[in-house]
């Protein structure tokens, strides 16, 4: 009885844990795509909102039928506001940190400002499970880890596997590294650093607006003002957390979407401790998740602080500076 | 390669201009760059409205010209005023040393909410629980960013992304507070925490403002005489200037920063002691801060760490803040005036690049461009991250 309890709660954990990361996943990824090359872009949360109304306007105002053309328009949407970032701090060499913040606000303000005749509708052009055959019901083990929408199994598996693939196996990701770790020297064997930047910021700010897209294709579903509700703040500390490697940034995101589902169960379910109701405990568990991520992202430094051997955990070199031919 | 990435870099190696770094850059250059940085984009924000038929100079003009005609507009502007120049100062201090606090939200927060526990619950003459709550204020908001702080200094740990997620934190403490265990179960506000019942004095005269007034301005007045005439402001400009070289002069750069973060955070926390202590405040809710730490973040970075010009855009930011209650009445959101934020604070940047480069035509000489200057420079822009 007892462990059949446990083993629900848990399930139930696990079950919402994934969806609630993948968003933090796509967009820590996206974050540190940016980051490899140099670009620092703090305005991830102004992203996610921006790649999730419009997604929300392409599907109720557009009419758009696919789940997977919505987020590739939220895709692009992200992007374009992207390339306005990376023009200002790429080519014309704006501090990274003030654009990255004024991103982060106007991209929050337009996309709340955009949303406000959609609260709350909801959206029914959904990504949906993949469930093959559907052998399984829906309380099963196997649900639980398994059975999710095909963006999960992009954001987990595909995407880290693509990224490390390049980043470690290949010219292509050498280059990248060269640029933002030491972008004169890749400037001196031909790569354009300034191309090179504005591309792959461009293709980040794309991936976190994939991000925004997924919470209102599949998580939430539907638009509210804030939706990232500091998720895209989160994705910035687990790139650091991750040292900015792909496969570390998803464990990064599972800690934190755990801590997210951890709150909602604990509320759903009106758990409660000895010497504490379960109003307060729903309180305190909602601070649990920022709490948890910068804890963690203290953990690879501290390590380093105390001697410990941690490999490659180090930030970009060139990370927020900008570059300029002239003044190498 | 990248096919994308050679194109724009073929596209902007083809325009016949680029950056020239300027030898000598005066602040005062550097400020009135910035401010026309600001104002340009204030204009493309309102022209950006017109397009979408909201005449926003025609209603900006008579928000202001209600609020200046007026006390009760000139003291709606000192009240917004006196949260935001705290959070600002805060910012600023911590700018000298190249420091990014943008956790003041939350520092202010915790200020507000340390003065709330002690005011529900201390018992004595009312000067006393104020100067008990303000101490309270001072040392929550230091204590909020302690963490950041040795993390930054200790750990080489960058302080942006730290100082920001425990704004989360504090709202949500706050949250918890307002709903739970400070909640004011008597009366019909069921939404925030119970009431503090002492205020600060009112300046002879206003209907609303306190003596908090002066607290922005002897804080300015302080630093600017700290920075001007003490070693330790020197020497936290030499950490600003470039931390390598101060930690070879002989400076304990990770004591300093560790000093100066407290500070920004201490002042952002009495920040928020005074807020609540001004009559019609006196609780917490969720809405306490109305993004005054933002507010105060986006001053800093307009003033570029001088604690006068601090004070000057902060009672500007306060009015259009003021402004936008009015504004929202007319038909422009909140959401509308965030946005411009964004666009604005990107308006300082560029013309903070405007006042370090000019531009040259490519085939125009070479100007010598000290090569030393700019690394050490671009190094202590980069130290932390």
């Amino acid at each position: 009885m007892i462990l059949a309890i446990i083993e629900n709660a848990f399930l139930s954990l696990v079950g919402s844990a994934i969806p609630a990361s993948t968003v933090v996943v796509l967009a820590a990824t996206g974050a540190m795509l940016g980051e490899r090359v140099g670009v620092l872009n703090l305005g991830q949360e102004g992203l996610i909102g921006i790649g999730a109304v419009y997604s929300v306007i392409a599907v109720l105002s557009w009419g758009v039928q696919s789940p997977w053309m919505a987020m590739l328009i939220g895709m692009i949407a992200a992007a374009v506001a992207g390339l306005v970032f990376a023009v200002c701090v790429v080519a014309f060499r704006a501090s990274q940190v003030l654009v990255g913040l004024a991103l982060a606000l106007g991209g929050i303000g337009l996309s709340n400002q955009l949303g406000t005749n959609r609260n709350g509708t909801l959206i029914k052009t959904l990504f949906r499970e993949v469930n093959p055959g559907g052998v399984l019901d829906n309380n099963d083990l196997m649900s639980a880890f398994l059975f999710h929408d095909p963006i999960v199994y992009i954001a987990y598996v595909g995407l880290p596997l693509v990224l490390w693939f390049v980043l470690f196996r290949t010219r292509h990701g050498m280059n990248m590294k060269a640029v933002g770790e030491n972008p004169a020297a890749a400037d001196a064997v031909g790569v354009s650093v300034t191309g090179w930047r504005i591309f792959y910021s461009v293709l980040g700010a794309s991936l976190t607006g994939a991000a925004g897209s997924y919470m209102v294709l599949a998580f939430t579903p539907s638009w509210s003002p804030d939706i990232a509700r500091g998720r895209g703040w989160v994705a910035l500390a687990v790139v650091i957390f991750a040292g900015w490697r792909p496969g570390w940034a998803v464990a990064g995101a599972l800690l934190y979407g755990s801590m997210i589902s951890l709150d909602t169960t604990a509320q759903a379910r009106g758990w409660g401790l000895p010497f504490m109701g379960a109003s307060d405990l729903s309180f305190f568990l909602s601070m649990l998740p920022y709490v948890v991520t910068l804890v963690a992202i203290l953990i690879p430094a501290g390590a380093v602080k105390l001697g410990r051997r941690v490999r490659s955990t180090a930030a970009p070199a060139a990370l927020a500076i900008p570059y300029a031919r002239e003044e190498r | 390669m990248t096919p994308l990435g050679s194109i724009a870099g073929a596209v902007l190696s083809a325009t016949p201009w680029r950056l020239d770094r300027r030898l000598e850059v005066d602040t005062r250059r550097a400020a009135l760059s910035r401010i026309s940085g600001a104002v340009s984009a204030m204009v493309v924000v309102g022209i950006l409205l017109l397009l979408t038929g909201r005449n926003a100079f025609w209603i900006l003009w008579q928000a202001l010209d209600s609020i200046l005609g007026s006390q009760r507009g000139i003291e709606g502007v000192a009240l917004r005023a006196i949260p935001i120049l705290m959070t600002a100062l805060g910012v600023a201090l911590s700018l000298r040393m190249k420091v990014w606090n943008i956790g003041s939200d939350g520092q202010f927060l915790m200020g507000g909410l340390a003065a709330v526990g002690v005011g529900i619950h201390m018992n004595g003459p009312g000067w006393l629980v104020l100067i008990v709550m303000a101490v309270a204020g001072t040392l929550a908001g230091a204590a909020w960013i302690l963490v950041p702080a040795l993390a930054r200094a200790y750990l080489d740990v960058n302080e942006i992304i730290t100082t920001l997620l425990l704004n989360f934190v504090a709202f949500q403490l706050v949250v918890w507070a307002s709903l739970g265990f400070w909640r004011d179960r008597e009366s019909a506000v069921i939404r925030s925490t119970e009431r503090v019942p002492v205020i600060l004095e009112k300046i002879p005269g206003a209907e609303s403002v306190t003596i908090a007034l002066f607290v922005p301005v002897i804080i300015a007045a302080a630093l600017w005489w700290v920075f001007r005439s003490t070693t330790i402001g020197y020497e936290v400009d030499t950490i600003g200037g470039n931390p390598r070289a101060a930690g070879f002069a002989g400076i304990a750069v990770r004591r300093r920063i560790m000093v100066v973060m407290l500070f920004t955070g201490a002042i952002a926390g009495l920040g928020g002691m005074l807020q609540l202590s001004a009559p019609g405040a006196q609780a917490m809710n969720a809405g306490f801060s109305a993004q005054f730490g933002l507010s105060g973040f986006i001053v800093a970075a307009l003033a570029g760490a001088s604690f006068w010009g601090v004070m000057g855009g902060g009672v500007c930011i306060a009015a259009m803040f003021y402004a936008g209650v009015l504004l929202q009445t007319k038909g422009l959101s909140v959401y509308i005036i965030f946005a411009s934020y964004g666009v604005i604070l990107t308006g300082i940047a560029l013309g903070e690049i405007a006042a370090r480069y000019r531009l040259a035509r490519r085939d125009t000489e070479e100007t010598g461009t000290g090569s030393d200057a700019v690394a050490a420079d671009h190094a202590s822009e980069g130290a932390g991250s």
